[in-house]
């Protein structure tokens, strides 16, 4: 009897404690390897994206919606890259905790110098981003911010915590760190590599790095391309030497083929998000794979 | 002369009172006319304090145009033709932190309507919804959307027959959904209005028939009532599975010869809907299939014919007729997409005459915001003429615009 009430105290004890976990659903993967890595055991972590979407085209599901209206927290990227379902699940979900301006609503591109931002806001720039290219979460220096912004939201949240939470943060930052270190390695040969891309997903790392970009594949972002366009940008390349057509899972691969047969030039397939591909489960593994697709398509003998 | 020079101070503090109080004509309540050009870096008026006049509260603004071409061969209409569907143009904005609003006017260029025009109140609680106002009839998957959202160039013919081709009540409607699991959603909407009969569509001129009128004032038990109770699960890493189920009802309506002057009152129909639909994304969310069957049940007083004669009452056929659409559509990529869609639907007339239209699409979205669609249909009525339609419809979207859940 005794043993029984033993352990009916502990499984009280361990249920007491899970309910006691922040509920905390992510846009995209990258966020939740960060919030996991950062919340620990105090966490709870779903993310919506899975890693190969265009996140520009995510649908709305009910597990989407049942989580939102569950989660004690949610974060996105900003800078527009979710429009495509978080307007509506924010709305639909019917969670004030989570709602923007509400402590339970994180934006983890709050502080983050966008580049590429529209003087003027216009279709004619095709599907353009107001505050910027969105694609934060494929920079260098994305990942700091993305961590600090979610550090504050938890610290803001589940003050108790907030040591926890803090020592978490340092240690990972310490891996960050050693992570940049590797990535400069990397890069220090990559300035005026030529290159053209699918999308302005890898826009940040282009203008870190110094490459040089001939053209894309869409002729302004989110603008599927025209036989005309195509045929520009092909005559464009077959004049250069050693483009990397810079392309995610999710661009059209017709389109890819035909640039790569006709141009000559080398297509490398990069993650956009962590998680997609094998061997980024986190979003230092990301940058880690992506920074050595760019190395290989590079060759170390061509660095300038 | 001291008169007069009295006099002229006595005008000049009054002037000098006058300007120091605002506008002599200035109505109460009135915003104080501004002088002078606006300083830099405050708002228009000048005054520190947003009036009628600012601008930083205006509503979100949209236009949708939507332009069709076509060739029609067979039944009443034939050959060549291109109209403006619709030009609409909406606004939205919240009232206050509970609440926002919206209107959609819809013009086909030569006359103007007032498709929607509500308020959703959020203060009931979470994932409670309080619509109040003019908007469309909550049944199966399609009948929320306007025309040029719909993946088809019309409103497949079992929902045209039996609902309308666009229904708007005025009214109120609370819907709520809530989780059966961790990956099931389940939503129920109830709603009572003035009246759910499809109105007249307008600039078309049709022929002369019976039209389904309800009262202007009614007892609380004759206003019209719509349902939908749906639930919405994942199946799998990438799809969705909807099952649906919906009612309109209409407990008190009139035919009327509108020309003749004959009527039939205390007439009453329902409508009853079951909708499936199963969807599918890959795992780069740019490739899509749908597919979905709606199965309907009118019930009751349905249609009505013209008297014999002008001022003889409308004879009006009533029992039950069935009908059903299913659809599938497969998107390509995120620009292009083909479907192919079939409704069935048991005629209003007395001998429950059976109707069959076929659709086929190719759409190709030239960018997220305009699409053409190349559309070819066909439409056999049994007892008259095959028709046949070949289509192009261009639509263009500016503005503000949203991706909310499609229940």
């Amino acid at each position: 009897m005794r043993l029984l009430t033993l352990l009916a105290l502990v499984l009280l004890g361990l249920s007491a404690q899970a309910a006691e976990k922040l509920k905390v659903v992510t846009s995209i993967p990258d966020l939740a390897d960060l919030s996991r890595r950062i919340g620990g055991d105090r966490v709870e972590v779903q993310s919506i994206c899975k890693g190969l979407e265009n996140p520009h085209f995510v649908g709305i599901k009910p597990s989407h919606l049942v989580a939102m209206s569950r989660a004690d927290v949610f974060v996105q990227v900003g800078l527009s890259l979710e429009v495509a379902f978080v307007p509506g699940l924010l709305e639909n979900c019917g969670n004030a905790r989570i709602q923007p301006g509400r402590p339970g609503f994180i934006n983890a591109s709050d502080g983050f110098a966008a580049i590429d931002i529209p003087g003027q806001v216009d279709r004619k720039l095709g599907d353009v981003h107001p505050q910027g290219n969105p694609h934060m979460n494929l920079s260098v220096e994305g990942g700091a911010v993305m961590a600090a912004n979610i550090l504050k939201g938890l610290c803001a949240i589940d003050p108790a915590h907030k040591a926890d939470y803090e020592a978490r943060h340092a240690a990972w930052t310490r891996e960050l760190e050693a992570a940049q270190q590797r990535w400069k390695k990397l890069g220090e040969g990559w300035k005026g590599r030529k290159v053209c891309v699918y999308h302005q997903d890898y826009a940040y790392l282009i203008r870190g790095y110094g490459l040089v970009t001939l053209g894309s594949v869409e002729p302004q972002p989110g603008i599927p391309p025209t036989p005309a366009s195509l045929a520009s940008l092909i005559a464009t390349l077959r004049k250069e030497k050693d483009v990397c057509l810079l392309a995610a899972a999710w661009a059209r691969r017709s389109e890819l083929e035909e640039v790569r047969n006709q141009a000559g030039v080398t297509l490398v397939e990069l993650p956009n998000m962590c998680a997609g591909l094998p061997g980024t489960e986190s979003w230092i593994e990301m940058m880690d794979l992506l920074h050595k697709r760019l190395a290989e398509a590079f060759g170390p003998q061509k660095g300038t | 002369m001291n008169h007069s020079i009295l006099s002229a101070s006595a005008l000049l503090l009054g002037t000098s009172a006058l300007f120091g109080q605002g506008s002599a004509f200035q109505t109460p309540g009135m915003p104080r006319q501004v002088y002078g050009p606006p300083k830099e870096g405050t708002s228009q008026d000048n005054s520190g304090q947003a009036s009628r006049f600012s601008s930083v509260f205006n509503p979100a603004f949209s236009f949708v145009g939507d332009i069709v071409g076509d060739y029609r061969s067979g039944g009443e209409e034939v050959g060549w033709n291109a109209e403006l569907r619709a030009l609409e143009f909406g606004a939205q904005a919240w009232v206050d932190p509970t609440a926002w609003a919206y209107f959609t006017a819809v013009s086909d260029g030569e006359s103007l309507d007032i498709e929607e025009a509500a308020l959703h109140y959020k203060g009931l609680g979470e994932r409670h919804t309080l619509r109040v106002g003019k908007f469309f009839l909550d049944f199966g998957k399609q009948m929320q959307t306007h025309i040029h959202e719909l993946r088809t160039l019309e409103r497949p013919l079992v929902l045209r027959e039996y609902l309308g081709d666009e229904v708007s009540g005025t009214g109120v409607q609370w819907d709520h959904w809530f989780s059966a699991n961790d990956t099931t959603a389940v939503r129920f909407s109830l709603g009572a209005f003035s009246s759910l009969l499809p109105e007249h569509e307008h600039g078309e001129e049709e022929e002369p028939e019976a039209e389904a009128e309800v009262a202007g004032r009614k007892s609380i038990g004759n206003l019209n009532y719509s349902a939908r109770v749906t639930g919405f699960t994942d199946v799998g890493t990438n799809g969705t599975l909807q099952l649906g189920t919906s009612a309109r009802i209409v407990p008190d309506f009139a035919f009327v010869d509108e020309d003749g002057g004959g009527e039939v009152g205390g007439l009453d129909n329902t409508v009853w809907g079951l909708d499936v639909t199963y969807g599918w994304k890959d795992e780069t969310a740019t490739k899509s299939f749908t597919a979905g069957l709606e199965f309907l049940v009118n019930s009751g007083d349905v249609g009505a014919e013209l008297g014999a004669a002008p001022g003889d009452a409308p004879i009006v056929a009533d029992g039950t007729r069935t009908g059903w659409l299913l659809f599938a559509d497969h998107g390509l990529d995120p620009n292009n997409s083909i479907g192919l869609q079939i409704s069935m639907a048991e005629l209003a007339d007395a001998d429950k005459t059976e109707a069959l239209e076929i659709e086929a699409y190719y759409t190709r979205y030239l960018s997220e915001f305009h699409r053409l669609r190349f559309g070819l249909s066909t439409l056999d009525v049994d007892g008259a003429d095959e028709s046949f339609r070949a289509a192009v419809q261009y639509t263009f979207f500016v503005g503000a615009h949203g991706h909310g859940v499609n229940w």
